[in-house]
């Protein structure tokens, strides 16, 4: 199960961010607030919790999907926070800094599952 | 289409491998299902009885402002001993109100209190009897299901007459219409010229299904309707197109010149508004809704380890097995899907139990509490989702250590 690449430090870093990050959000799914935002958000957020997971996962094992779910997870997201009126920006810089983060890394990153 | 039918043979794997260890499984999903009940058994009581207050409080009147002596909400250091000597509103007042406010449609004085009903030998005592003015129709939501409301000469010369709730109706007059039927008013007769449409249990009491309205003029010969237990109001229904506040301002500015107050003195009425009672149960419900989240959200973690932990063990438990199918030439993502699929199946399955018994229970409820509790589908949608997602959650790292293993070293582990 180890990866062939060795993992940089700022990447270890980033995703350590990025679970503390699931744990808070995760709780969030089936919070009273998410909820009264519409009967499918609650899904849709929960879709983008656990895509979000899965990519610090590939991140973490330093593979390119990872860092390919984690942006298509990224737009999805603000996209729809954006039609929600919920955008946050201190959210969307940290999210920013991640990708360009792992896009550093991003040769270096093993190209299968 | 190869890909597919590789998806489709790990989806038959992870069933072959729940039904196999069928202890494992059912130990396993009891903590998705205690999870995912305890979620949704506290959102669809809070969600019902918000409903049903919702519905309570919209019967009353959204755009209707209660002229009354005492506020419905106050806070902890309210001035009681002030509002004790404010005067009640009166039938003169109402005149007043219609002759010069703007900003209002409709606008009836309304008394209540307690009397007893009969009809031949059926007898029954305590019964609320509104006693209103005649625009009272128009200021209230409430409608007739047989016969009529008052006619303009019946509230002016305040005649005999009666509209009473669906209950009294089928009580008193039971296999009989009791339109035309003359009932006593504390021993009073009145005629019953309509009977209200059927509203069911009001959460905050007061449904017209027990009550009976006369004319304000008629209740002057049965009850001093100048008494201040009998809680003396005005009801004041905006324009469209008017708010509620706008009105409030206007009524303000009126009823101090009504009661003719100087300019720095206090109100000596309270203006009432139904959201004010809606603010106050939303902020209640809000608590509980937190509160049920946090309790189930720490049944949905141990849950989750739960799965998480079989997993763990089912990785290792087929360890060489997953080296014999990669050896075979099984694909990393089939090792990774079979896994995964299993740990979805298990906590969809303890997620599903969890609902039924949620919905088994609001059937069970509904009929002995006598209050309509609903499984919504935003519930419904929500108890998927959280079990979905919490096999995802903790079946994805298990199932990447499985589709990462080296089949030689697999196939030689224990």
């Amino acid at each position: 199960m180890q990866s062939s690449v060795k993992r940089p430090v700022l990447i270890r870093i980033i995703c350590i961010l990025g679970f503390i990050w699931i744990v808070f959000s995760f709780p969030s799914v089936f919070s009273p607030a998410i909820k009264k935002m519409g009967d499918w958000y609650p899904a849709l957020f929960g879709l983008i919790v656990a895509c979000s997971f899965i990519s610090y996962i590939g991140v973490w094992h330093m593979k390119r999907w990872g860092v390919q779910l984690f942006a298509i997870t990224f737009f999805v997201k603000e996209a729809v926070l954006f039609m929600v009126n919920d955008v946050s920006y201190p959210g969307i810089a940290f999210s920013v800094f991640f990708l360009t983060s792992m896009l550093f890394f991003y040769k270096r990153m093993d190209l299968n599952l | 289409m190869i890909v597919f039918g590789l998806l489709k043979e790990s989806v038959s794997f992870a069933i072959v491998s729940l039904v196999t260890n069928k202890l494992r499984t059912i130990l396993s999903l009891l903590g998705i299902t205690i999870g995912i009940f305890a979620i949704i058994i506290v959102f669809t009581i809070v969600d019902s009885l918000e409903q049903n207050l919702r519905k309570s409080v919209q019967s009353l009147g959204d755009d209707v402002v209660f002229v009354q002596k005492w506020p419905w909400t106050f806070g902890p250091d309210y001035p009681w001993w002030k509002y004790m000597n404010r005067p009640v509103p009166d039938y003169p007042e109402l005149n007043k109100i219609l002759e010069n406010c703007d900003g209002a449609q409709s606008a009836a004085f309304l008394i209540s209190s307690r009397i007893t009903i009969k009809y031949k030998s059926n007898s029954i005592e305590r019964v609320n009897i509104n006693c209103a003015s005649h625009q009272y129709d128009r200021v209230k939501n409430f409608e007739i299901a047989d016969g009529r409301y008052f006619t303009d000469i019946e509230s002016a010369s305040g005649r005999p007459v009666a509209v009473i709730g669906d209950l009294l109706a089928k009580a008193l007059f039971p296999n009989q219409n009791p339109i035309g039927e003359m009932v006593k008013i504390n021993g009073a007769k009145v005629m019953v010229i309509g009977v209200f449409k059927k509203e069911g249990e009001s959460i905050l009491g007061g449904s017209v299904d027990t009550e009976v309205l006369v004319p304000i003029n008629y209740a002057r010969t049965l009850i001093d309707i100048r008494n201040e237990d009998l809680d003396p109001q005005i009801l004041v229904r905006a324009k469209p197109g008017i708010s509620n506040d706008d009105l409030i301002d206007e009524l303000t500015g009126l009823m101090r010149s009504i009661r003719k107050l100087k300019p720095r003195s206090d109100d000596n009425f309270a203006l009432n508004q139904t959201s004010l009672i809606s603010n106050q149960f939303d902020s209640l419900f809000g608590v509980v809704g937190v509160v049920g989240w946090v309790i189930g959200g720490f049944s949905i973690l141990v849950g989750g380890f739960g799965i998480a932990n079989i997993m763990f063990v089912s990785v290792k438990e087929r360890t060489n097995i997953i080296g014999i199918q990669k050896s075979l030439g099984a694909k990393n993502y089939f090792i990774l899907s079979q896994f995964l699929f299993e740990a979805i199946f298990l906590s969809l399955i303890g997620g599903t139990i969890g609902l039924l018994i949620v919905f088994l229970l609001t059937l069970i409820a509904g009929d002995s509490i006598g209050m309509e509790i609903v499984l919504s589908k935003s519930n419904i949608i929500l108890g998927f989702t959280i079990s979905i997602l919490i096999g995802v959650v903790s079946g994805f790292v298990p199932a990447y250590g499985a589709s990462q293993l080296d089949p030689v070293e697999a196939i030689r582990s224990n």
